[in-house]
């Protein structure tokens, strides 16, 4: 049993080793190793696109995890007293959010998004009533954070209702009973609950808008996210650069868990 | 770069540079340490690329993004570039101008540079996607110097659109080591023959329709532009028939040519001549029925972001010392009499980079309507799917 | 009453105008445009021709291999994923376990496009099939086969078949298996009776998840595949960025997500019998 937990994590750690491996690899190309060096660690954080990329990775994931969360939390706590055809058309658009291919969404979100563009500005620049020139919509942050927080918001509110569905009703009930304010009622029995849900909804919304490269790569207009720069680096061939980007990821979110393990740890064991 | 004792040491220009960017210094004093100042008023005349570089300095922006080819840039032409001008290079990398064209249609592409081949240039200009170049920005295109049969498509109704950046064939590379009894072949007939059964699961093709319906076209002995149906369904047989064959589907072959992983495939001369001078024993072929001639160039889309920037980049590369060195790197050839007069000699004789003139004779440059025709890309897609 | 009413509403409309637009307006559009024609030089023509579907049957083979693959990556995720999360949940200590869990996601943090690169040099000429030369084993092609696919996907989704069939057999009480064996069953009988039934919800989930996410799979088949190994998904990207068939391209994702609803309904309907799970926790 242990040989094959250890064989599987070998599976695992094979690839990811040798990209560090190659990360410190002194020579341009990533297929021979010709020596030792942390040069492409420098060249990495000082190049302009990979510090955009990364910038516009960061602000799209937590723009776009905020609002997901936020809506996906309300929509889900107001899902509780819909019954009806109300409640099953969001039932479905949960559903098919959650089960059409980010693919399709990507697709989609383009085709959608340029048709409209394509009469809105013509539109815009009639209407413009200032001097100079209308300003025109076109694909970018806007695109990325609408695009990846409609798969997240679905995620949130799938989660933060599994969440409630395990509360204790009797609290809420009772908390009414004892004269509380719905809106007190909200802060002091139902958000403890079911923070640690929109919690996780948030991390995992987070991680998904900043791992994706499908949907970003078809709406990221000029704005360029880490996955689709890390993309377009490989098809352009490979340097150790591209290496150093996946190793220094990597790091800083193991070091992010482990934190986040400690901090949790030092907590259970203060209660 | 004819007077070395007024050149200040690397590391000192550098510090210079960065000290001027940071704003700590003025251009003035920058000019003046530097000596570029004095290089400028005095060399300004004779050697335009650093008359214009000069000028750019700090009003071009700090970045310039290049839509091209793989295995086509010197990598240290734009680092040099950056370092001049302050603007960073940022390289996407395609492997058709279908792919191009798809991207640029879809609007918000973010290019300030493309590179686009003779054929599609008009194309653009319909849709409207490329701007008419400003030549003025561009003092370093010598319209005179340049070959015109390998410039013309660059010029639309009377408008340039693009300028020249070189030009080359479309063959086929294979690695001779892997050959054993068999002879090297030199007609596309026997790279496909060769392809279903000597070299199975060792060639690959271009994702590309233009060249890899194009040369499976010559098979048959048909027009390397054919959009007879009859003879796309013939092509059509062809790749089908191939496909289990194939090692795999890309435009850039280079990994898996050196790797040994592939043996065989359709390729254009750069790759070719990058690929024989690391492996002698890879040879680059053209298919004796004919095949493709084309020409690239260098062309800004409609609504580029760093415009300025862009006319800088363009107006670098076309600095005859540059090119020159992007010629060495890639190895293909350019139509520019002044670079041409700066390359080595072995390299203005190197057989991959000006093949003899019978072979040169049956080739066809693209057509517009090979770009466009809906059964062509349609067939494409069938052949990979399939 | 009325307040919470108007509450509710207001707590409901930005998500439901979130989907409107970022959803039901999208599949719209793309729903319209499979019924139109290519444009001169590609894009979208208006037009009213139901040729674009009927011309589906030429990704027969795309729709073949996803339809073959995707099960089979999610059934070898399964396979692996199974006696590696009993390991965990079951046979570990307390301490080592959550450092082993962690372990497990770790790789899901690294892009997986660099983790697919990984496996191109693997897999290639000099990775692989070089070692097993050197060691008289023969010199298999791998790369660019649906060997390498399946490879690649398996490695790429692991991690999320894993998690889910840990957290069931976490949860699962253990006094069930002490009684189980206190009453003389062996083991292995233990574990079809007591283990395997109970942690079915989280395989449930977990081939659900995995499943999903392959059936829309374009990077793994087009870094791995070399252009040989075809998901609808590649050939999808191929009509939108190579021939700029918008019409075509939108028949043949209506078609994708079409059979995508079949099969996770059926699916979802065979599990439930099965599992005797509801049905929001297997699709989560």
């Amino acid at each position: 049993m242990r040989l094959y937990a250890l064989a599987v994590y070998l599976f695992l750690y094979i690839p990811i080793g040798v990209i560090a491996l190659f990360s410190f690899n002194a020579g341009r190309h990533a297929a021979q190793f010709q020596g030792f060096s942390t040069q492409w660690y420098g060249k990495a954080l000082s190049n302009p696109f990979v510090m955009d990329a990364l910038q516009t990775s960061l602000t799209v994931a937590l723009a776009s995890a905020l609002l997901a969360t936020l809506f996906g939390t309300m929509a889900a706590l107001a899902l509780q007293s819909v019954r009806g055809r109300v409640r099953m058309a969001f039932d479905a658009l949960i559903y098919i959010a959650v089960m059409v291919p980010g693919i399709v969404i990507g697709i989609a979100t383009l085709i959608a998004l340029v048709t409209l563009f394509g009469w809105l500005n013509p539109l815009i620049e009639a209407l413009w009533p200032l001097a100079g020139k209308a300003p025109q919509l076109s694909l970018g942050y806007g695109s990325l954070i609408a695009a990846h927080g409609l798969f997240t918001m679905a995620l949130v509110i799938i989660i933060v209702r599994a969440r409630m569905a395990g509360m204790d009703r009797s609290l809420i009930e009772a908390s009414a009973d004892l004269g509380a304010t719905p809106w007190g009622t909200f802060r002091q029995v139902t958000l403890p609950q079911i923070f640690p849900g929109i919690l996780a909804g948030f991390l995992l919304a987070f991680t998904f808008s900043f791992d994706d490269f499908i949907i970003a790569f078809f709406v990221a207009g000029s704005q360029t996210t880490l996955p689709v720069y890390v993309f377009s680096s490989i098809r352009r061939g490979v340097t150790p650069e591209i290496n150093a980007i996946g190793t220094m990821v990597l790091a800083v979110s193991l070091v992010m868990l482990i934190a986040a393990q400690a901090i949790l740890q030092r907590g259970r064991k203060a209660a | 770069m004819t007077d070395r004792n007024d050149f200040i040491s690397r590391e000192k220009f550098m510090a210079e540079l960065y000290r001027y960017k940071k704003g700590s210094v003025t251009r003035r004093h920058f000019l003046g340490v530097t000596g570029l100042g004095v290089a400028t008023s005095v060399l300004g005349a004779a050697m335009p690329g650093l008359r214009s570089a000069a000028r750019a300095q700090g009003s071009i922006g700090d970045r310039v993004v290049v839509a091209s080819w793989p295995n086509y840039h010197d990598p240290a032409n734009f680092e040099a570039f950056t370092a001049e001008t302050g603007a960073a290079v940022d390289l996407n990398v395609f492997g058709s101008n279908e792919e191009m064209l798809a991207k640029l249609q879809a609007g918000g592409s973010g290019w300030d540079v493309f590179v686009p081949t003779n054929y599609t240039i008009s194309t653009y200009v319909e849709e409207d996607l490329i701007e008419p170049l400003d030549l003025s920005k561009l003092p370093n295109y010598d319209p005179a110097s340049f070959d015109a049969r390998f410039a013309e498509a660059g010029t639309v109704n009377g408008v340039v659109y693009a300028v020249p950046r070189n030009w080359g064939t479309t063959g086929f590379v294979v690695n001779t080591s892997m050959l054993g009894d068999l002879p090297k072949p030199t007609t596309w007939k026997e790279f496909w023959d060769m392809t279903k059964a000597e070299f199975s699961g060792r060639t690959m093709v271009h994702d590309y329709q233009l060249t890899t319906i194009g040369n499976a076209l010559k098979y048959f002995g048909y027009s390397f532009n054919s959009i007879d149906p009859k003879e796309l369904a013939d092509a059509e047989r062809l790749l089908l028939e191939v496909k289990p064959h194939l090692f795999g589907i890309n435009s850039d072959y280079q990994p898996s040519m050196r790797s040994g992983d592939a043996w065989m495939s359709i390729a254009w001369t750069g790759d070719g001549l990058q690929l024989h001078r690391d492996m002698p024993e890879i040879d680059y072929v053209l298919g004796k029925e004919g095949g493709e001639l084309w020409s690239d160039f260098f062309a800004i889309p409609k609504g580029a972001p760093h415009r300025d920037a862009a006319y800088a980049l363009i107006n670098y590369l076309l600095t005859p010392e540059v090119n020159a060195k992007e010629v060495m790197f890639h190895g293909y050839p350019v139509a520019d009499a002044r670079v041409n007069a700066i390359l080595p000699p072995e390299m203005l004789n190197d057989p991959i980079m000006y093949p003899a003139q019978e072979l040169l004779d049956a080739l066809e440059f693209g057509a517009a309507v090979t770009l466009t025709d809906p059964n062509r890309a349609e067939l494409m897609a069938r052949f990979k799917s399939a | 009453m009325q307040r919470q009413a108007l509450r509710t509403w207001l707590f409901l409309a930005p998500a439901g105008a979130w989907f409107l637009c970022m959803l039901v307006l999208p599949l719209i559009v793309v729903f319209v445009y499979s019924f139109g024609e290519r444009g001169a030089a590609g894009g979208y023509a208006p037009a009213f021709t139901f040729d674009n579907f009927l011309n589906l049957g030429s990704r027969w083979a795309a729709f073949k291999n996803t339809l073959i693959l995707a099960p089979l990556g999610t059934l070898i995720c399964l396979l692996i994923a199974y006696p590696l999360a009993y390991f965990l949940a079951l046979k570990t200590s307390p301490r080592w376990r959550t450092v082993l869990l962690i372990l497990v996601i770790v790789p899901f943090w690294t892009s997986i496009l660099i983790r697919s690169y990984a496996w191109i040099y693997l897999l290639g000429g000099q990775g692989i099939p070089a070692l097993l030369n050197a060691l008289g084993l023969g010199n298999p092609r791998l790369i660019n086969t649906p060997f390498a696919v399946l490879v690649g996907i398996v490695y790429g989704y692991l991690p999320l078949m894993v998690f889910p069939i840990y957290v069931a057999l976490e949860r699962l009480d253990k006094r069930l298996l002490e009684a189980s064996s206190d009453l003389g069953s062996p083991p292995w009988r233990s574990f079809l009776q007591v283990t395997l039934p109970l942690s079915m919800p989280g395989v449930a989930t977990g081939c659900m998840l995995v499943f999903i996410l392959l059936m829309g799979e374009f990077l793994i088949p087009a870094m791995l595949g070399g252009g040989k190994v075809f998901f609808i998904g590649n050939a999808l990207v191929d009509l939108f960025l190579q021939s700029r068939n918008w019409p075509f391209g939108s028949a043949v994702a209506v078609a994708l997500v079409l059979v995508m609803l079949i099969t996770v309904l059926a699916y979802m309907r065979f599990t439930r019998r099965w599992a005797g799970g509801r049905d929001d926790v297997s699709l989560m």
